[in-house]
C-alpha cells in the first residue's frame, strides 16, 4: 500500500472521530446554556400549548442523549434540520453564507503563501543585510497585532480617511450577478462582467489582507528561520561548489527542504484563519458565516449552531488533511517510507 | 613546468569581533596536471579553507580577506570577475565532502542532481543523455543496478553507495581538478579504504589532478604522489610522498605519523560486489523447522 495512502486513511479516521467529539461537545453545550429555543423562536406572543407541541416536535423533552440519536440519524440522512431563525433548512443557509467566507479566507492564504514564503526567502539570503532587518521588523509588527484589530486599522486608513477602497460588503448594490458558485470573483467571471469582477475583488482587498497580515508575518519569519538553517546544511556548501546561482540555490536547493517543516505551521496558521475570519467579516460587514453564526446562537437556534460548527470543524479538517498530504508528497522520506509495510 | 594549479603566498584572514585573525600565513602550493597532491594536517590548520579559495568561494564572503596569488590553468581566481570563477565550479574543477549523506540534496532524485551538474556544462542537455551518461559514470565507480540508484534519493542508499554517487558527480564533467576534503571520513573504515582506492584508478583514467585533504597521513600514503603537510596556516614540509615517509623532516611531520591509526588504507580485499559463494551462507541449520 502506497504510504500517501495510508496517511490518507489514518488522516480520514482521525477526523470522523474529531467530528463526532466536536459534534458532541457543541451538541451538549448548546442545549446546557439557559434560554428556551422554543419558546424564543415563537416569539412573546406564543402560548403554552404552541411552545409544548414545537417542543415535542424538535425532540426537546427527551433524554439528550436521545435527542443526539435523532440527530445523527438526520446528519447521516444530509439533513441538518430546520432553521428556527430563517425558517429553512441549515443546508440551505450554509450553502449561502460559506461561500463567502470561504473566498475571503482562500483569498487570505494565497496572500500569506505569495507574500509570506518569498519575503522569508529575501530575508534568509540577505542574512544580516537591510532587506532582513526590514523584513524582521515589519513581520513583527504584522504578527503582534490579531487580525480585527488589522481589520479596523486598514478600515480607517484606507476606507476612512484616505477612501480607496469599500468600507462594507463584498459588491456594489448597482451589480446584478447571477448566484452560481457563490463566490463572487467566479460568479463574475462566469457572467462575463469584467467589471463586476474588478469591483469584488476591490472589496476582497482590505479584509483579505487583514485576515492575512499576521498569517504574513508568522509564514515569513519562519521560512527565515527555516531557510537559515537550511543553508549550514552540507548540501548547499556543495550546490556552491558545484557553480550554481546564488538565486538558483535560494529557490531550488535551499527552500524546498525548509519548506518542509514550515508547512504544517503554515497550514495551521491557515485554518486558524477561518476562526479569526468571524471577527474581520463583522468589522467589514461581509456577509459570510460569521454574520449567520453570531445571530443563530443568539436565538439558541440548535439545528443552525450545529450545522454551522459542523461545517467549520470540516473545513479545518479538510485543509489539515490537504497540508498533509503536500507535506507526503513533498518529503521523499515520507513519500517512499514503504519499507515498513507492504 | 607548467602547473594546473598555483598557489603563491596565500594568506587569510577573518574579520570577526576581536579584530581579525589570521588563518592563512603565506601558502606556496601546486599541482600539475593529472597529480594527485595530498594536503595534510590537524584540526583546524586551514586545509578546508585553502581548498575553498582555490574553489573561489572565501573570496566571496564578507568577512573573508583573501591575498596573494591563485593561477588556474593560466587565469587568475583572485582577480576574476565572480561570475568567472562560479563557471569554473562544476565544471573545470569540482570538489567532494566529508560526509557524502547529508552533501546530497535531501530533496531530489540522484538523477535530477547528476542532471543538474551535467548542465553546468552544457545547458541543453535533455533528461535522457544525462540519464545515459551518469549511468556510465555509476558503472565506472562500480554501482551495480545505476537505473535504479538514479530513481533513489539519497536517503534510501548507504554512506558507501552516496560516497560513490558523490565521485562520479564530481568526475562527470571532466574537471581539470578534483579537490577531494577529507573524503569518506564520515563512513566506515574498509568502506572508506574501498572507495579510495575506486578513485585512485578514476582519476588516474581520466587524468584528473587532485588536491586531497586529510588529517590522516596513512591514507594519504597510498593515494598521493605528493604531500604537503601544514601547521596552524603554514606548510611545514613538502615532498614525494615515500621520501616524506622515510625521513620525515620535521618534528610535526614526525608527530603526524604517530598518529596514525593503525588500520591503514587496505582494509579490506577487494571483493566483486556480487557472486553467488558471496551469497551462500555460511552457516547451515539442519533439522529444524524451516
Ligand atoms: N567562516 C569562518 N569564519 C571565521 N573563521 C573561520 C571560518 N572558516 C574557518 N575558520 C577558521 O579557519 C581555521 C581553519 O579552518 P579549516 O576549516 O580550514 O580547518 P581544517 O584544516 O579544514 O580542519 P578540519 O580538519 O577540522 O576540517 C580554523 O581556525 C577556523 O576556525
Ligand atoms: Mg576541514
Amino acid at each position: 500500500m502506497s504510504s500517501v495512502f495510508r496517511i490518507l486513511l489514518r488522516r480520514l479516521a482521525i477526523s470522523v472521530i474529531v467530528l463526532i467529539g466536536v459534534s458532541m461537545l457543541i451538541f451538549a453545550i448548546a442545549r446546557i446554556i439557559p434560554g428556551d429555543p422554543a419558546r424564543i423562536a415563537l416569539g412573546p406572543n406564543a402560548n403554552a400549548d404552541q411552545i409544548a407541541s414545537l417542543r415535542t416536535e424538535m425532540h426537546l423533552d427527551e433524554p439528550i442523549i436521545a435527542q443526539y440519536g435523532y440527530f445523527v440519524a438526520d446528519v447521516m440522512r444530509g439533513n441538518l434540520g430546520q432553521s428556527l431563525y430563517t425558517n429553512r433548512p441549515v443546508t440551505v443557509d450554509i450553502a449561502e453564507f460559506l461561500p463567502a467566507t470561504l473566498e475571503l479566507v482562500i483569498f487570505a492564504g494565497i496572500l500569506m503563501v505569495g507574500l509570506g514564503l518569498p519575503l522569508g526567502i529575501l530575508a534568509a539570503r540577505h542574512r544580516g543585510r537591510w532587506p532582513d532587518h526590514l523584513v524582521r521588523v515589519g513581520t513583527l509588527l504584522t504578527v503582534s497585532a490579531p487580525s480585527f484589530v488589522w481589520a479596523v486599522i486598514l478600515m480607517l486608513l484606507f476606507a476612512f480617511y484616505l477612501p480607496l477602497f469599500p468600507v462594507a460588503g463584498r459588491l456594489t448594490d448597482s451589480y446584478e450577478i447571477a448566484r452560481v458558485t457563490g463566490f463572487l470573483t467566479v460568479d463574475t467571471l462566469l457572467a462575463g462582467n469584467f467589471s463586476a469582477f474588478v469591483d469584488a475583488l476591490h472589496h476582497l482587498v482590505l479584509p483579505s489582507i487583514a485576515l492575512a497580515l499576521s498569517g504574513i508575518g508568522q509564514a515569513a519569519r519562519l521560512t527565515r528561520a527555516n531557510m537559515i538553517e537550511t543553508y549550514d546544511k552540507p548540501y548547499i556548501e556543495m550546490a556552491q561548489a558545484f557553480g550554481f546561482y546564488p538565486t538558483r540555490i535560494a529557490r531550488r536547493y535551499a527552500f524546498k527542504p525548509s519548506l518542509i517543516p514550515s508547512l504544517t505551521i503554515i497550514g495551521l496558521d491557515f485554518a486558524a484563519m477561518l476562526g479569526n475570519a468571524f471577527l474581520v467579516e463583522a468589522v467589514f460587514a461581509w456577509p459570510g458565516l460569521s454574520r449567520y453564526g453570531v445571530a443563530v446562537i443568539l436565538r439558541k437556534d440548535l439545528n443552525a449552531i450545529m450545522g454551522t460548527v459542523l461545517v467549520i470543524a470540516l473545513t479545518f479538517l479538510v485543509v489539515n488533511i490537504l497540508v498533509d498530504l503536500l507535506i507526503a508528497f513533498l518529503n521523499p522520506r515520507i513519500r517512499h517510507s514503504t519499507r515498513a509495510s507492504s | 613546468m607548467t602547473h594546473l594549479l598555483d598557489i603563491r603566498d596565500l594568506h587569510l584572514a577573518f574579520k570577526g569581533l576581536s579584530g581579525l585573525t589570521e588563518v592563512l600565513h603565506g601558502i606556496d602550493l601546486s599541482i600539475a596536471a593529472g597529480e594527485r597532491v595530498a594536503l595534510v594536517g590537524e584540526s583546524g590548520s586551514g586545509k578546508s579553507v585553502t581548498a575553498r579559495i582555490v574553489l573561489g568561494l572565501l573570496q566571496e564572503m564578507r568577512n573573508a580577506r583573501v591575498t596573494g596569488r591563485v593561477a588556474f590553468d593560466g587565469a587568475d581566481v583572485m582577480t576574476m570577475a565572480q561570475k568567472d570563477r562560479a563557471a569554473l565550479r562544476g565544471t573545470e574543477m569540482s570538489m567532494i565532502f566529508q560526509d557524502p549523506t547529508s552533501s546530497l540534496n535531501p530533496t531530489f532524485t540522484i538523477g535530477n542532481q547528476f542532471a543538474e551538474v551535467m548542465r553546468r556544462r552544457d545547458p541543453k542537455l535533455d533528461q535522457a543523455a544525462c540519464d545515459a551518461r551518469a549511468t556510465e559514470m555509476l558503472t565506472e565507480v562500480s554501482i551495480p543496478d545505476p537505473g535504479r540508484v538514479l530513481a533513489n534519493y539519497p536517503f534510501q542508499l548507504s554512506g558507501g553507495m552516496n560516497q560513490r554517487v558523490m565521485i562520479a558527480m564530481a568526475l562527470v564533467n571532466n574537471p581539470k581538478l578534483l579537490l577531494a576534503d577529507e573524503p569518506g571520513t564520515a563512513l566506515d573504515v574498509s568502506v572508506q579504504a574501498q572507495t579510495l582506492r575506486l578513485m585512485h584508478d578514476l582519476v588516474e583514467k581520466h587524468h584528473t589532478a587532485v588536491l586531497f585533504i586529510s588529517h590522516n597521513l596513512g591514507v594519504v600514503r597510498e593515494f598521493a604522489d605528493r604531500v604537503y603537510v601544514i601547521y596552524r596556516g603554514r606548510i611545514v614540509e613538502t615532498g614525494p610522498t615515500d621520501a616524506i615517509f622515510h625521513s620525515p623532516g620535521h618534528a610535526y611531520t614526525r608527530a603526524l605519523m604517530d598518529a596514525v591509526p593503525r588500520i591503514t588504507g587496505a582494509g579490506l580485499p577487494a571483493v566483486p560486489e556480487v557472486s553467488d559463494d558471496f551469497l551462500a551462507p555460511m552457516v547451515r541449520h539442519d533439522g529444524g523447522a524451516s
